[in-house]
């Protein structure tokens, strides 16, 4: 039986499916078998970034209407051999095609087959979110050291605290080292005293990310890239490993050590 | 019918009219009127209305009121009476009641009492408390705090740090702006209260005591 976790924000464009698409190819590098559920109904996104586009035959909403069995609607990523499948929205229709209920049922069956279960939820606190929750377990809420997108995540933790599911953990994206240095935007300290949840990891921001999305290849495949072991090493921590927090400096040391001891405990 | 109904006693304080609770209402009203007409007061006269278990309806009240004050001469200055409806009882027992929040109060979720409450955790921007009473913050107060919802201006807000976007207490309201020193400049610890005219004001939670020595109710430290 696997676990299912919804990766969330509130706020648009702070790099849900980018995450989702990284996690899940991550996760799949390592071994486990990896679905990737796109509930952004009638705005997917999910399958262009891992470059599945043109494959797709059915989608969620046929799953849910009886339209086609489950294994037909999954897309196989060829790049991860066996490991990594994506259940693509539907882009005709709109989020109040499917109910709650249905996504729950759907999530329960995938997590028979799976490991590990990856929600994209749509941006908003409406039905699509609704939806995406619904069968999760576990929760992941990124964020962007931006005040607007900061206090979006708080909105939605709060929204997420109501659920019965486990207490969400933190991603922090698109940290752009040379603002966080200068105080020119929120550090990385200032995010998690204010929102209280676990860190689960930091990613900094690269122009790598666009032009990897953009080709349909995610960028952990990249293994150079400083975004890449980001997304690495909270893949990693899913796995239940201690892995320091990376540095936003290149070659600075301690300078997150409290940081990294919450990690090590 | 000897008994007597209305009882008037002098007092430091002015007189204290003492109703008979156990006569008809009618009875009473006109006894109190004869009463009243006979006079003999000079000056204006404090006057105390004593129903002991009599309920009277608003109405009645105010009819009574009205009898007494009718020559001119007193003024009724208190209504006492020692029975109260259940329905008032009930109020009274949820305002006195202080309930405790433990817990972060997030952006856009609300945490309503009808009594005084005091939050464990941080209360988020764009996070609201609303209170019948006072509000305790032990954490961040940095969202909205309404304190005296139902017209209790003798409310306060009190944070272990207190940065709020919205203050209200009754029907005041102010939004923080950076143009009150005071507050920016000791957010440790300070409490917002409605002044005598009527403004909300900031004093370091030391003063309480001071400005609202009946919040407390245990006297002690002997």
């Amino acid at each position: 039986m696997g676990v299912a976790i919804v990766i969330t924000s509130g706020k648009g464009g702070v790099g849900k499916t980018t995450t989702t698409a990284n996690l899940g190819t991550a996760l799949a590098l390592q071994g486990k078998k990896v679905c990737l559920v796109d509930t952004d109904i009638g705005l997917r996104n999910l399958d262009l970034v891992l470059g599945l586009d043109n494959r797709i035959i059915y989608d969620l909403v046929d799953v849910v209407e009886g339209r086609c069995k489950i294994h037909q609607a999954l897309v196989k990523d060829k790049r991860v051999d066996e490991k990594l499948f994506l259940l693509p929205a539907a882009q005709t229709t709109d989020k109040n095609a499917v109910t709650p209920e249905q996504m729950k049922s759907l999530i329960d069956e995938l997590k028979r087959e799976y490991d590990f279960v990856l929600i994209d939820c749509p941006a908003g606190i409406e039905q699509g979110y609704k939806n995406a929750v619904a069968g999760a377990d576990r929760a992941i809420v990124v964020t962007t050291p931006e005040i607007s997108a900061v206090r979006d995540a708080d909105r939605i933790i709060g929204l997420l605290e109501q659920e019965s599911i486990e207490p969400p953990k933190l991603i922090i994206n698109r940290i752009r080292k040379d603002l966080m240095k200068n105080g020119d935007s929120l550090d990385i300290n200032e995010i998690t005293t204010h929102l209280s949840i676990d860190l689960l990891g930091i990613v900094i921001d690269s122009e790598d990310v666009i032009s990897s999305s953009n080709k349909g290849e995610p960028i952990v495949m990249d293994p150079n890239s400083k975004a890449s072991l980001g997304y690495r090493n909270i893949a990693r921590r899913i796995l239940g490993e201690s892995v320091p927090l990376m540095s936003i400096e290149d070659n600075s040391k301690g300078m997150f050590k409290k940081l990294i001891s919450m990690f090590s405990k | 019918m000897n008994k007597q109904l209305v009882h008037i006693k002098g007092t430091k304080a002015g007189l204290v009219l003492r109703l008979d609770d156990q006569c008809a209402y009618a009875d009473l009203v006109e006894e109190l009127e004869r009463k009243v007409s006979e006079g003999g007061i000079d000056g204006k006269v404090d006057v105390q209305l004593h129903l002991g278990h009599r309920y009277l309806l608003e109405a009645q009240q105010k009819e009574l009121i009205e009898i007494v004050q009718g020559p001119g001469n007193m003024h009724v200055s208190k209504v006492h009476s020692d029975v109260i409806t259940i329905e008032e009882s009930n109020e009274k027992v949820l305002s006195d009641q202080s309930e405790t929040y433990i817990g972060i109060i997030r952006s856009g979720q609300i945490i309503k009492t009808d009594g005084d409450i005091v939050v464990i955790g941080d209360v988020n921007p764009n996070g609201k408390i609303e209170a019948g009473g006072s509000i305790f913050v032990l954490g961040n107060l940095r969202g909205i705090a309404h304190a005296g919802v139902k017209g209790n201006k003798e409310a306060i807000i009190v944070a272990s740090h207190f940065e709020p976007t919205h203050v209200l207490i009754d029907d005041q309201i102010e939004t923080m702006s950076n143009e009150k020193p005071f507050v920016k400049d000791n957010a440790e610890q300070i409490f917002a209260y409605i002044n005598r005219d009527g403004i909300i004001s900031y004093e370091r939670v030391q003063e309480v005591r001071k400005i609202r020595p009946l919040l407390s109710t245990i006297k002690g430290g002997s």
